[in-house]
């Protein structure tokens, strides 16, 4: 009887405590409910790129107004992750021309790229060609040559407007209102030092962009603040950021790899600092 | 270390290896001399060091306050603390006082490769001057349309003898000592030039790097640059990929981007039409201007060969990058943020194949093919602009904005070493409380 008894009791928390370490094993794939699982402590640093990718697009934060920007990883983010950089560049090269991954420039005067899934980008660039049809804009089918020509051949994260013109002319009659509209989409951009050349960008990111640039700067006055400038990595996790959506992890895992914070093993565990150099 | 001799006696050990192994021993132990110490006259920050090509002896230093000021390395001028600790005043120094000396900073101070009897310093003043050592005397002097940024002087050259000089103007200059004239204006960078250095693989070759964030490799024997460096050509590990089908490409798209580069030209000076009907033909040395492709996004504001004359390092706003011969390697070096509108100078070393880069308050050694950190020298109080490496004695000295030039040299004596090893093989069992 008194097995019977325990039996489910101790079934039960051997059931949670499994179901934790699933969860921790995971890397949280569902989001936000989860969050308060696992902490940064244990996930910092991966052994592989591919790795570090894969679970950082898993962590990448779900909000609401923004449901239409594919999850992107900034290249800082993987530098602080793995500890050899030039792996990291390496491995980064070879998932780009193996066409898994896509590489974007932000204009946020810093050398910031985004790394973001191809199927991730080509379901967005469906989503558009789907709304401009939609909205009975006429000239959709630049959106079907822009996804079979251009995004196959051109991988690098620049293209002239020349090359674009000649990609795209090999599935139709290219006109000056195609490319307008492709930049109206948001998949292109101008490049401020050179007219000629355009950008490749993630579509609708704009307010995701502000939201970093403001987050960082939220994130490392809150550091300066501090007497020491330092803090627990365990106590900054919990703090909420009122200027960017973009969740806490994102922004410690881009300052790190800016070699804007430094990371301290401690004897009660992680400290982050602003960096001095 | 009496080991190692022995092996070296017994044959066991070639020569060139135990003199390498003992070198690369001491590079990797380097630290803050504290029996060495220059006392610099400088009123400025340092913007240039450089030690003596033939015989690694003399330190030429060249700083804001318009002076130029050359030590001796190896004997010092008094000592103190009973002998224990070297000074090395500067042999002599030409500054705004001197008749013939800069009104401005000085931005690069280089020796003449072939001796020490002259060096060429580049000033802000719009002029380069070439000083006899001897007499400390402004022998030639060269004017320039704008600011110098940067001097160079082949150490390969057997038929010239051609300063290459980086200005703010767009095209770089090369002056000729001995006609005391201009001999070759290489045009094709969009923006100032602030790097500039000579190939050390060959005497002709030239390489620049511009405020545009383009790095152009030019042949001095014919016109135009004959590559420009572009960050997304890159190659995957250390040799260069074998070029089969890619020379084929590269012909193609060279085309392509000239052709197009011509449309161009001529909406310019027409009706903005599509294509066709080359209004402007231009000379082939031309066609390189309408390569438009950068190395880097920011300014370029360090370049160094490695002295086997195949790679090239070049350091940007946050990276510095390692290319081969017109790849770039993605070799990323952990430098955190390195200081963007002055030019800065790296140095190399062969055995332990590291790379010294200034990162504003610290000097930082990578190694070349790792990318990893090895050693961190910190000691300046304020931004370091140069850094220079002596080989002949393992030696790193390094200046920058607080006036002061440091010296970084191997930690611990000779005897030191000989007797560490004597006591490693002491006998253990014999102690007592």
């Amino acid at each position: 009887m008194k097995n019977n008894c325990s039996n489910p009791e101790t079934s039960a928390a051997r059931g949670k405590k499994r179901r934790r370490e699933e969860e921790e094993e995971v890397g949280c794939s569902q989001a936000a409910n989860e969050d308060e699982c696992f902490s940064l402590q244990d996930e910092l640093t991966f052994s592989d790129t591919s790795v570090a990718l894969r679970i950082i697009r898993a962590q990448f934060p779900r909000i609401d107004q923004a449901a239409s920007v594919p999850p992107f990883i900034l290249q800082s983010q993987l530098y602080s992750s793995v500890s050899d950089r030039t792996q990291v560049d390496r491995e980064l090269e070879r998932l780009r021309r193996d066409k898994v991954v896509r590489v974007f420039k932000l204009n946020t005067g810093q050398n910031d790229h985004a790394v973001v899934f191809l199927d991730d980008y080509l379901n967005q660039v469906d989503r558009i060609a789907q709304r401009m049809e939609d909205k009975k804009h006429n000239d959709t089918e630049i959106f079907k040559w822009f996804k079979e020509h251009v995004l196959d051949s051109k991988l690098e994260p620049s293209i002239g407007h020349h090359e674009l013109c000649t990609l795209l002319s090999l599935g139709g009659k290219v006109k000056d209102a195609h490319i307008t509209l492709l930049i109206n989409a948001g998949l292109l951009t101008r490049q401020l030092i050179d007219p000629d050349m355009y950008w490749f960008t993630i579509p609708s990111i704009g307010k995701l962009w502000k939201a970093l640039l403001q987050g960082r700067k939220e994130l490392l006055s809150l550091l300066k603040r501090k007497r020491h400038k330092e803090m627990f990595l365990s106590e900054l996790e919990k703090k909420r950021l009122r200027y960017s959506p973009l969740d806490m992890r994102f922004h410690i895992r881009d300052l790190i790899g800016s070699a804007h914070l430094k990371i301290f093993q401690t004897t009660s565990g992680l400290v982050v600092r602003v960096s001095n150099d | 270390m009496w080991q190692a001799i022995q092996a070296r006696e017994t044959g066991r050990t070639p020569c060139n290896s135990f003199a390498n192994q003992l070198k690369s021993r001491r590079i990797s132990s380097l630290q803050l001399c504290n029996r060495k110490d220059f006392v610099s006259p400088h009123r400025g920050a340092v913007n240039s060091l450089q030690v003596d090509l033939t015989e690694g002896r003399y330190l030429l230093s060249g700083a804001s306050d318009g002076s130029a000021a050359v030590f001796d390395t190896q004997r010092a001028t008094d000592s103190e603390a009973s002998g224990l600790i070297e000074k090395h005043k500067c042999v002599f120094s030409v500054d705004k006082g001197h008749e013939h000396g800069h009104r401005f900073a000085v931005s690069s101070a280089v020796w003449y490769p072939i001796d020490t009897g002259l060096f060429v310093t580049g000033s802000f003043d719009h002029l380069i001057k070439v000083w006899d050592t001897n007499t400390a005397q402004a022998v030639v002097d060269f004017k320039m349309p704008g600011k110098v940024y940067r001097t160079a002087m082949s150490s390969l050259a057997m038929s010239h003898t051609l300063i290459a000089a980086g200005t703010e103007d767009v095209q770089v200059r090369l002056c000729d000592i001995a006609s005391g004239a201009f001999s070759h204006t290489l045009s094709g960078h969009r923006d100032g030039v602030m790097s500039v250095e000579w190939s050390t693989s060959s005497e002709w070759v030239l390489y620049t790097g511009g405020c545009d964030g383009a790095i152009r490799f030019w042949d001095i024997r014919r016109a135009g640059c004959f590559r420009v460096l572009d960050q997304s050509v890159t190659q995957l590990g250390v040799r260069p990929p074998i070029l089969k089908h890619s020379a084929v490409s590269t012909k193609v798209s060279a085309e392509k981007s000239s052709s197009g580069a011509k449309n161009r030209l001529k909406t310019l000076h027409t009706r903005p039409s599509v294509e066709k009907a080359r209004q402007k033909r231009l000379h082939p040395g031309m066609l390189s201007t309408l390569d438009r492709a950068t190395a880097h996004y920011g300014v370029v504001t360090g370049l160094k060969a490695t002295n086997d004359g195949m790679y090239l390092l070049s350091a940007g706003k946050n990276k510095a990058v390692g290319y081969s011969i017109g790849c770039n390697t993605l070799l990323n070096f952990e430098t955190g943020r390195l200081q963007t509108s002055k030019a800065i100078q790296m140095a190399t070393s062969d055995d332990p194949a590291l790379v010294f880069v200034p990162c504003m308050k610290t000097v930082k050694a990578f190694g070349m093919w790792s990318g990893r950190t090895t050693l961190m020298f910190r000691g300046h109080y304020e931004s370091v602009n140069t850094c220079c490496f002596n080989s002949t004695d393992q030696e790193l000295y390094t200046s920058g904005a607080d006036r002061q030039i440091l010296v970084w040299s191997p930690g611990g004596s000779v005897e030191g070493e000989m007797d560490q090893d004597e006591e490693a093989a002491e006998d253990k069992d014999n102690w007592s409380d």
